[in-house]
């Protein structure tokens, strides 16, 4: 007879602690929050994604002014050589007319000596 | 066989009761369940594809809505907040809310049992949960959970022979 009241009991127990009713709203208010952090979490990628293009774009700019003032400075470089290779042809073709003329005035020279 | 498709809609119209009603009996507080069943919703939210079926729903509802209301009582208990003065009073709560007079007066004595025994007792009563279950529901040793649940039932019993009388037959 000992286990009656237990039973008893606990029937009452589950009477008493049956499920209440969710307030009024409740499925509002989850349904708004959800949506707020919903918005609030695409607002962060948005900013996400506009801080990835403007690293992407700065990157960009920065590789192509890099790579415009290595243009510049190979551009300037072969310039200079065809300068110096000018220069040296100029000065090649002065000293090969100093040398013609220096030998032949040698051969002057040696005519002169040859009939004396 | 198709893979179950969660409606998070759906979830929170069939759940929303039992979330609020073991956030309410554990915390005895009908704003912070509101609070915790909230925060339960937008988490399960955030873990939904996670969910494999209507039965680990509502098993993840349970155990994510006990472990909330746990660190809810903990946090108060730090700030020296004194819980269950609501629960005893439901004059605030809409009269579909308000449970019957020996159900008030249950729900004040379950008040008073230690936090693991009412975790306890109310998934057993309220979610009619065996201890298996609530072992597992509370990651607790079933040996654990079925003392709390002795020992609960035991002090409660005793509380309500003496105090309600005029209600309890069997008590």
């Amino acid at each position: 007879m000992e286990p009656e009241p237990i039973d008893q009991f606990e029937r009452e127990l589950r009477q008493a602690f049956e499920r209440r009713p969710a307030p009024p709203g409740l499925k509002r208010r989850i349904l708004d929050a959800r949506a707020r952090r919903q918005t609030l979490r695409h607002q962060h990628r948005m900013v996400l994604w506009q801080r990835l293009a403007a690293a992407i774009v700065l990157a960009a700019v920065v590789g192509t002014g890099f790579a415009w003032r290595q243009h510049q400075q190979v551009r300037k470089g072969e310039e200079a050589r065809r300068e110096v290779r000018t220069a040296l042809r100029v000065t090649q073709r002065a000293l090969d007319k100093i040398n013609a003329r220096l030998s032949a005035r040698n051969h002057t020279d040696q005519d002169q000596g040859d009939h004396e | 066989m198709a893979s179950w498709q969660p409606d998070f809609e759906q979830l929170v119209d069939q759940h929303q009761a039992m979330v609020f009603s073991l956030a309410w009996r554990m915390t005895g507080d009908r704003g912070l369940a509101e609070e915790i069943a909230q925060d339960v919703f937008l988490e399960m939210d955030r873990h939904i594809g996670t969910l494999e079926s209507p039965e680990h729903a509502l098993y993840w509802l349970r155990r994510v809505t006990m472990s909330r209301s746990t660190d809810a009582l903990r946090r108060r208990r730090v700030r020296g907040v004194d819980l269950w003065v609501e629960i005893a009073d439901e004059h605030g709560a809409p009269a579909e809310e308000r449970s019957s007079p020996l159900g008030a007066r249950l729900e004040q004595l379950l008040a008073t049992l230690p936090e693991p025994q009412r975790a306890a007792l109310v998934l057993r009563y309220q979610e009619d949960l065996s201890p298996d279950e609530i072992a597992a529901t509370l990651n607790a040793p079933l040996a654990t959970v079925k003392s709390h649940l002795q020992r609960g039932l035991k002090l409660l019993r005793a509380k309500a022979s003496s105090q309600l009388k005029e209600f309890i037959r069997g008590a």
